[in-house]
């Protein structure tokens, strides 16, 4: 009996041993998402955990705004990225979101009349802008949408106009300045617009057409591209209709919009739009 | 069970847990079906068995997103048995498993196709009817496959993503399994966490595949 044990148990080892240790190198820092500080939650009660999805144009903002958020009023701020399309998706499979930030206007409404969304929650929070973005190791110059015809730029990245809105402001430029057509072998596309982002920091694509609001990093040089060639980008924000807490989302959403979220806005390059502009009955405010 | 907050690894392990065991059962039972029995229509539930494999994870997740979602059964589940399926860690249980089940079949299948004929025959001479040969002869015989089919799931599972991005999302403390974490982190540019993530799945499944080959006895023992 013990003979015929042995192997099985020998040849565990190793796995087990391999587990053991992926477990110890998971907490010291694989967790990205463990809060830090190790136990700190249980000292200090968090009283509400929301889970806001947010198109990806607002990965940097909103991760401060939510970090801000977190600090001064003691709620779990958990946010999921994709583009608007995907996570309008989700919302229709019930996915658990409280609040839903979308890149663009039409996709709120659209949600909020199907009764998803409550529609006195709509509110207008930035309007953003696209930029050409180019990878400063690349060796190329574009400063331009016609510079892209330039047959040293391969590859141009922008986010999948089908569900995402800033992909469709980059294909509407690129249609008005009637290069659709010619550059359609050099279009990558990425299924929001942070991995069009990161095509570009990565270099893969040379250049990409991104949201000014996440341009700001090492990897990248921008330039603005003429507003004339697009639609604006309002973009909207609710509360679900199926969140169990719509007070607090509601709170969320309104401190995005106050004082020191539009700050922060403001620096990724947002315009805000006036509080006459925002179509908010404030019916949940507190 | 509400695992919210937990990280990437250990959602990754709770769920491929579940869903390898999940698989184990089911396939175990499926396997003695295909390797035991003879019935017309065998080949339509070795087919389906096998759909899993080739079939793109995109379809499966479609089909499971349409079966257990807000238009299928999901509003029913939650309703009456309080369970949410999709968009939470039961629905990548649920995606997963389905990838690692034909993983599971196929092994288990071979080592119950490999236990002879006579010792089976004998043990029914003796008076075995065919659930006491399934438990007294045919599971400790296959043990070794069984083992190997449960590891093989249970890996298949913990690298399961296609499906399950459509059908549980991917949201950060709550379905966020470690496959999901090294796309996110590519996405965001974030490579120095991405090599870590990668590098801990590669050896985790290295070392699973060795235990595997240990247990089918590709590697002898020294």
């Amino acid at each position: 009996m013990n003979r015929r044990k042995q192997p099985f148990l020998r040849a565990f080892l190793p796995f087990a041993l391999l587990l053991i240790l992926a477990t110890a190198c998971g907490q010291a820092s694989g967790a990205p998402l463990a809060p830090p500080g190790g136990f700190a939650p249980l000292e200090i009660p968090i009283k509400t955990e929301l889970t806001v999805a947010a198109a990806s144009d607002l990965q940097f903002a909103l991760s401060e705004i939510a970090t801000l958020y977190e600090q001064d009023h003691g709620v779990a701020v958990t946010l999921v990225f994709g583009s608007t399309g995907q996570l309008a998706q989700h919302v229709e499979n019930g996915a658990p979101y409280d609040l839903l930030a979308a890149a663009d206007l039409a996709t709120i409404d659209n949600l909020a009349q199907k009764g998803l969304l409550i529609a006195e929650t709509v509110r207008l929070y930035a309007r953003g802008y696209i930029v050409l973005a180019v990878n400063r190791q690349a060796g190329v110059q574009a400063l331009s949408l016609e510079d892209l015809l330039s047959p040293q730029i391969r590859y141009v990245a922008i986010a999948n106009p089908d569900h995402a809105p800033y992909g469709r402001a980059a294909m509407q430029a690129l249609q008005a300045v009637r290069l659709w057509e010619s550059l359609q072998a050099k279009l990558v596309m990425g299924e929001n617009i942070r991995q069009t982002l990161q095509y570009v920091q990565s270099g893969d694509a040379q250049v990409g057409i991104v949201s000014r609001s996440i341009a700001d990093v090492p990897e990248v040089t921008w330039t603005m591209i003429d507003e004339a060639l697009y639609p604006p980008l309002d973009q909207a924000m609710a509360v679900l209709a199926a969140s169990p807490q719509p007070e607090e989302a509601e709170a969320f959403s309104g401190f995005i919009n106050s004082e020191p979220g539009r700050q922060i806005l403001l620096r990724y390059g947002f315009i805000l739009p006036v509080e006459a502009d925002s179509h908010t009955s404030g019916n949940l405010a507190p | 069970m509400n695992i919210t907050g937990w990280s990437p690894l250990a959602i990754s392990v709770w769920v491929s847990l579940w869903a390898g065991l999940a698989a184990l059962v089911l396939g175990t039972g499926l396997a003695w079906v295909l390797a035991k029995t003879h019935f017309r229509g065998n080949w339509l539930l070795e087919g389906l068995t096998l759909l899993a494999l080739v079939l793109p994870p995109t379809v499966l997740g479609y089909y499971l997103l349409m079966i257990f979602g807000q238009q299928g059964l999901g509003p029913w589940l939650e309703t009456w048995l309080n369970l949410r399926v999709v968009f939470a860690w039961p629905g990548a249980v649920l995606a997963a498993s389905v990838a690692a089940l034909p993983l599971v079949v196929q092994t288990v299948r071979i080592s119950f196709a490999e236990i002879s004929h006579e010792i089976e025959d004998a043990a029914s001479v003796d008076g075995c009817n065919r659930w006491q040969l399934f438990v007294r002869i045919n599971l400790p015989l296959a043990w070794r496959g069984i083992a190997a089919g449960g590891l093989l799931g249970f890996l298949r599972a913990l690298g399961e993503f296609g499906a399950t991005l459509m059908v549980a999302g991917n949201i950060p403390g709550r379905t966020r399994t470690l496959s999901m974490a090294v796309y996110d982190a590519v996405q965001t540019n974030d490579m120095a966490l991405a090599n870590q993530l990668v590098l801990l799945l590669t050896l985790l499944a290295f070392g699973g595949l060795f235990v595997v080959m240990r247990l089918n006895k590709v590697i002898a023992r020294g």
